[in-house]
């Protein structure tokens, strides 16, 4: 009897909620697309016009020179290398180290694995401030070089707790099977555990891509005068700061460098630096989707 | 006797410390990589008890004590600034996470992927964009002549344009919304891909028992992203009094200043623009102090009430 | 001891040290990448050569006689490319290069306390806390090398100019790049603070001469009931108030103006007796936003006055909608100018002439500064770090001294950028013009060396004005004809004629706002000055708009009271009597 009430709801209920989906992701998807669209068209709209204000979701007088103006800097090239550069070498390393770490600490019968996690744990919420770290960069022969873009931060409480938590849904009984056959932790790291982890870690490398992609804090503050290892995200900042500069004194802004970078040009910066990355998602999203089953999750 | 209980113990250990030797080793690489990059600095908390001048450096600088922390919480304006630090975390710390949920779940929904890639790639762009961009659009639409009040108005929900940034009561859900507005379809992913770990199996097996897919949702789905979810949650806890600087910088004004204002902008204006860099650290200190509270409880919390914890 | 327990200790350590050499391995192995990022860094430095600021002494050599220096500059800025032409033009004739890296995304303090902590200087530096940088012993003495150029001395600064950069060490460290005028002024601009007005509004009413806030809003409600909207339909906004952030002095200061009294930003100086009063509690600034408030309640004053952005605020101006206002020029004439002269609106009225008013008719005005205003607090200073500072200060001196290199700089490149007439003059055709307002352009041509120093007033040639912006026929072709017939119905030529301040020599104190910028929170009177600013941004709007004015002031005065405004007054009276 429940059964028949069942197969007569199903069909009527699972349309109501069809139809809450479309509209949900309709609205969504209109009110998140706006601030990008906005941006775009703005990026193609003449600089003095866009002053007035009033632009939506059309130019109103169209121009691609906020465009020639952004690739006209000579910094946007040099920057576009060392950030790929920067992204593409501490994905990998980055990835490796916290999964790694991630591994150890979600191995059951490790003695420190509490420890350890908390080790890291605190890392998130502790910080000794800006200076201390310069120096400790500047000690280590950081600055100024290359490799304080991926050294640094290659390991993150962040990352390796999402992964942790992944890891610990597989099935322990693969890990033993394996162990019987003389199989080490290395060996299960790489051949039982990694497999089955691709969804995770195509997830951290994402997280891991998009935050070297867009820092530019480590650019400004570590190799503030060298050009030549300059990031993308470093050179729009420098478009977008002067909006936000703070502790104005309006005696420097009236004696002379009074230049806030027209909105346009703002926008087309933002554009040339997040294509991109915005496309290693898409790439990325197959290995969500294949879906690899593994037994479900503990439980 | 004892001696032979003891060696028994140690040759477990030994053999157990053998077996994971690998385990060990990598420990203690990542420690010793830890307590460089993140512990040693740590040396520059001296700077809160220190009257911090940058020539004489950490070494040399002269020491106050408690001073800095008794000029914050001696201050009315750094309590109210807590308060607001702690709220905002709170509203935009529940507001976040349940947007990202419900996104990822009801994105999970959509069976054809033609349609769920391009939303999903949609929903994540806003991330790209600076603050400095988003608060300006937001800005723009809250105006008295922008948007929302057009449709406001237009649908007669309000007879007067409403200027939401006059007033201190719209100021926190405004910074909630531009929360979720930038980051839900990125917050999303993660338990995208935790719900990608689900067995089909379940799924099926749910159908033949006539399971609706609500009823789907309620007993796989969410049961499902439970473990990442709880993992953020209490790692996002912590992060309570990291409520942000940019966001209520860029879209506060004098009017709504005793709401707008976070422990990061007061720092930015009582210590670091008035060259006194200890009581940045001061501040600091006392938001990792409460941090690692707050963890500690929800851990414990976590612990007796689910299996998941952080440490 | 148990053996085993050592063996297994020394098993451990020695597995640990190995496994470090191990993830030294693995570092190594993704070490090449690292290396191929920097070729691929280095092979564009190469292309591009002399783009490596950093290593001076080895691009020297490389490229002739050329030195290269770095300088920072703790303001936003825009940076120009390292093949700049007009920078290799400078370099080739004056064999210095600089390249300027300016603030992003940090504040002054924080970006110097960096530098002082990692003892690391550009060669060149400008900042707001140029103590520090002396405390650091970051900066060189420049007194001697000051003294090797005597023609330099004379003319940059009066001898009592140079002593107020002198230090309590006794040295000079720094000199201000700005505020110099060489010979007759220029002023063609009111560079300063103003009430100001549409000029479609003054030709409405007939030209009158308004000298007071009661007649200026009296005005503007006259044309709003006359004219309530533009001819495109758009509705017009009496007086609009800009207040985001340090830009708030448009709604913060009026009151020091309308009493009669000159810019000095934070305080009146009383020169009868030499006392420093506060202007925020004085009657005029009472009466000032009595007027504010009863507009605001009229509804004349724009609602979003306390909210809107500086974006907004200009996108505002532009629509050519707002009739008046108080602010700077240098805040919102460049822009909004550029935009009327695109959408026409400049013909049709829209244009901002400033207003002399004062709380009385009659009463003398101080809004334009004529004098030049040196700011003691900042400046351009060489660092410990620079390798050849002879050449540094010498290129310095060149920059004030060299009439060739101030044209090449703020004109550009004759024939190019602009074009000599026949009486000499230089004159800019409209596609010059616009060039020269390019983004591009300035970064691929334009060099001005912005914060080096640099002259106002007269040419060396006796004719053309040493900034562009100041060119007589320059600021004459650019006047749209409502402007114009504006300028001639009150029979002046610049604005400085129109808003007819008095001329005065200001005190050796003058501005005081230099000093109080550099209060920091250690002594009480910064600590109320602090307290003071973030009050005023927060009750001054309450202030007009509260629905009844003397119990809002009332309660901005219990509030403004309890920061301790008389110590910040007692520190500024301190540094005032120095001057006695």
């Amino acid at each position: 009897m429940d059964e028949k009430v069942y197969k007569v709801r199903k069909p009527i209920s699972d349309k109501i909620f069809s139809v809450i989906v479309v509209v949900f992701l309709a609205l969504f998807v209109i009110i998140t697309l706006y601030p990008v669209l906005n941006t775009v068209v703005l990026s193609f709209n003449d600089g003095i016009d866009a002053v007035r204000g009033k632009i939506y979701l059309w130019p109103r007088k169209f121009s691609i020179k906020n465009y020639k103006t952004v690739f006209g800097m000579q910094n946007i090239w040099v920057g576009a290398k060392v950030t790929v550069g920067r992204t593409v070498l501490a994905t990998i390393t980055s990835l490796i180290a916290n999964a790694l770490l991630a591994f150890v600490v979600s191995r059951k019968k490790f003695l420190f694995k509490s420890q350890l996690s908390l080790f890291w744990v605190i890392t998130m919420y502790v910080n000794g401030g800006m200076i201390p770290v310069f120096l400790l960069y500047k000690n280590l022969g950081l600055t100024g070089t290359f490799h304080v873009y991926w050294i640094p931060g290659m390991i993150s409480a962040f990352n390796m707790l999402v992964m942790r938590t992944y890891m610990e849904g597989i099935p322990e009984s693969l890990e033993e099977s394996a162990q019987l056959d003389g199989a080490g932790y290395w060996t299960v790291f790489l051949h039982i555990i990694s497999p089955l982890c691709k969804p995770v870690y195509a997830t951290v490398a994402l997280f891991i891509a998009v935050w070297q992609w867009n820092s530019w804090f480590d650019a400004m503050l570590y190799n503030r005068m060298k050009t030549e290892y300059t990031t993308l995200q470093y050179e729009l900042m420098k478009l977008l700061s002067s909006v936000m500069q703070q502790s104005g004194s309006a005696e420097n802004a009236k004696n002379g460098a009074n230049t806030i970078t027209p909105v346009t040009i703002r926008a087309a910066a933002t554009v040339v630096t997040m294509l991109p990355i915005v496309m290693l998602y898409p790439f990325l999203q197959r290995y969500f989707v294949t879906g690899l089953t593994i037994g479900g999750v503990k439980e | 006797m004892a001696r032979e209980n003891n060696k028994k113990k140690e040759k477990i250990t030994l053999k157990e410390i053998k077996k994971q030797s690998f385990l060990m080793i990598v420990t203690f690489c990542m420690v010793a990589y830890g307590i460089v990059f993140y512990y040693w600095p740590l040396t520059g908390w001296i700077m809160a008890f220190q009257n911090y001048k940058p020539k004489n450096g950490l070494l040399h600088s002269k020491f106050v004590g408690l001073d800095k922390f008794k000029f914050l919480f001696e201050d009315d304006v750094f309590i109210k600034v807590i308060r607001n630090t702690f709220a905002m975390g709170l509203i935009n710390l529940v507001t976040t996470t349940i947007m990202a949920v419900l996104f990822a779940i009801i994105l999970n929904e959509v069976r054809k992927g033609w349609l769920k890639k391009p939303i999903q790639t949609i929903s994540y762009l806003p991330h790209f964009l600076s603050w400095i961009v988003v608060t300006g659009i937001l800005h723009d639409s809250l105006s008295s002549s922008g948007i929302v009040n057009d449709i406001l108005l237009r649908f007669g929900i309000i007879k007067q344009a409403i200027n939401f940034f006059a007033f201190p009561k719209y100021f926190w859900p405004i910074v909630a919304f531009a929360n979720c507005w930038k980051e839900t379809g990125w917050n999303a992913i993660i338990y995208l891909a935790a719900i990608t770990s689900i067995d089909p199996s379940l799924y099926e097996a749910a159908s033949i028992d006539g399971a609706d897919r609500l009823q789907k949702i309620r007993y796989i789905t969410l049961p499902g992203i439970k473990p990442t979810f709880l993992i953020l949650l209490l790692m996002n806890v912590g992060n309570v009094l990291n409520a942000g600087f940019e966001v209520q910088y860029l879209l506060g004004n004098g009017l709504v200043q005793s709401v707008s204002q976070t422990i990061d902008i007061y720092v930015l204006k009582w210590g670091i623009s008035q060259n006194d860099y200890s009581l940045g650290t001061a501040a600091g200190l006392f938001k990792s102090a409460v941090s690692i509270l707050l963890i500690v409880i929800a851990n414990e919390l976590a612990k007796r009430y689910s299996d998941e914890r952080l440490f | 001891m148990n053996f085993k327990k050592i063996k297994a200790l020394l098993l451990s350590s020695v597995l640990a040290a190995s496994i470090l050499a191990g993830c030294g391995g693995g570092g190594n192995a993704a070490a090449p990448a690292a290396d191929a990022a920097d070729t691929t860094a280095d092979a564009a430095d190469a292309g591009s050569d002399a783009s490596d600021a950093g290593d001076t002494a080895a691009d020297t050599a490389a490229s002739g006689d050329v030195k290269e220096f770095t300088m920072f500059i703790t303001m936003p800025g825009s940076e120009i490319n390292d093949d700049n032409e007009i920078a290799q033009m400078i370099a080739d004739k004056w064999g210095v290069k600089v390249k300027e890296t300016w603030l992003t995304g940090q504040t002054a303090s924080e970006a110097t306390g960096t530098l002082i902590a990692g003892g690391e200087y550009p060669d060149f530096i400008d900042s707001d806390e140029m103590n520090l940088l002396v405390d650091a012993d970051a900066l060189i003495p420049l007194d001697d090398y000051i003294d090797q150029y005597p023609e330099f001395k004379e003319t940059w600064f009066t001898p009592e100019e140079w002593e107020k950069f002198r230090q309590p060490d006794g040295h000079i460290y720094w000199i201000n790049p700005f505020g110099n005028t060489k010979g007759e002024t220029k002023d063609t601009t009111h560079n300063d603070e103003a009430f100001w007005i549409q000029v479609r509004v003054l030709e409405w009413a007939g030209y009158p001469k308004i000298q007071t806030m009661d007649e200026y809003f009296k005005l503007l409600e006259d044309y709003i009931a006359a004219n309530p909207t533009m001819e495109d339909g758009t509705e017009n906004m009496a007086y609009t108030i800009l207040c985001e952030d340090w830009r708030y002095f448009c709604l913060e200061n009026a009151g020091q103006f309308l009493g009669g009294y000159p810019n000095d930003g934070s305080v009146i100086v009383n020169k009868k007796d030499m006392k420093i009063e506060d202007y925020n509690t004085s009657e005029d600034t009472i009466a000032y936003f009595k007027k504010l408030n009863e507009e605001y309640n009229k509804g004349f004053v724009d609602p979003e006055s306390f909210t809107q952005t500086y974006d907004e605020y200009i996108a505002k101006l532009s629509t050519g909608r707002v009739l008046g206002m108080v602010d700077q020029w240098w805040d919102f004439a460049y822009t909004v100018n550029d935009s009327f002269k695109q959408t026409g609106l400049d013909q049709k009225g829209c244009n901002y002439v400033p207003l002399g008013l004062t709380t009385e008719a009659g009463m003398e005005n101080r809004w334009h500064t004529y004098d030049d205003t040196v700011n003691q607090a900042s400046g351009i200073a060489i660092t410990t770090d620079c390798e050849d500072p002879d050449a540094a200060f010498k290129f310095l001196v060149d920059c004030a001294m060299d009439q060739e290199l101030h044209d090449l700089r703020f004109w550009g490149v004759k024939g190019v950028d602009y074009e000599v007439d026949d009486d000499g003059l230089f004159y800019r055709t409209d596609e010059q013009r616009q060039n020269w307002a390019d983004t591009s352009y300035q970064a691929a041509h334009r060099c001005q060396y912005s914060y080096f120093p640099q002259w106002h007033g007269t040419s060396r040639d006796g004719k053309n004005a040493n900034k562009p912006e100041e060119q007589p026929s320059e600021f004459m072709n650019d006047m749209a004809k409502p402007l114009k017939d504006c300028f001639d119905a009150y029979g002046v030529t610049t604005y400085p004629q129109l808003i007819g301040s008095v001329q005065e020599t200001n005190g050796p104190w003058f501005p005081m706002y230099s000093y109080s910028n550099n209060f920091t929170t250690e002594t009480p009177g910064g600590v109320a000055w602090a307290k003071m600013g973030e009050c005023k941004h927060e009750w001054l709007p309450k202030v007009v708009m509260a629905k009844d004015f003397d119990k809002g002031w009332d309660e901005y005065m219990n509030a403004y009271n309890a920061c301790k405004p008389e110590d910040f007054l007692a520190e500024m009276q301190e540094i005032l009597d120095t001057f006695k």
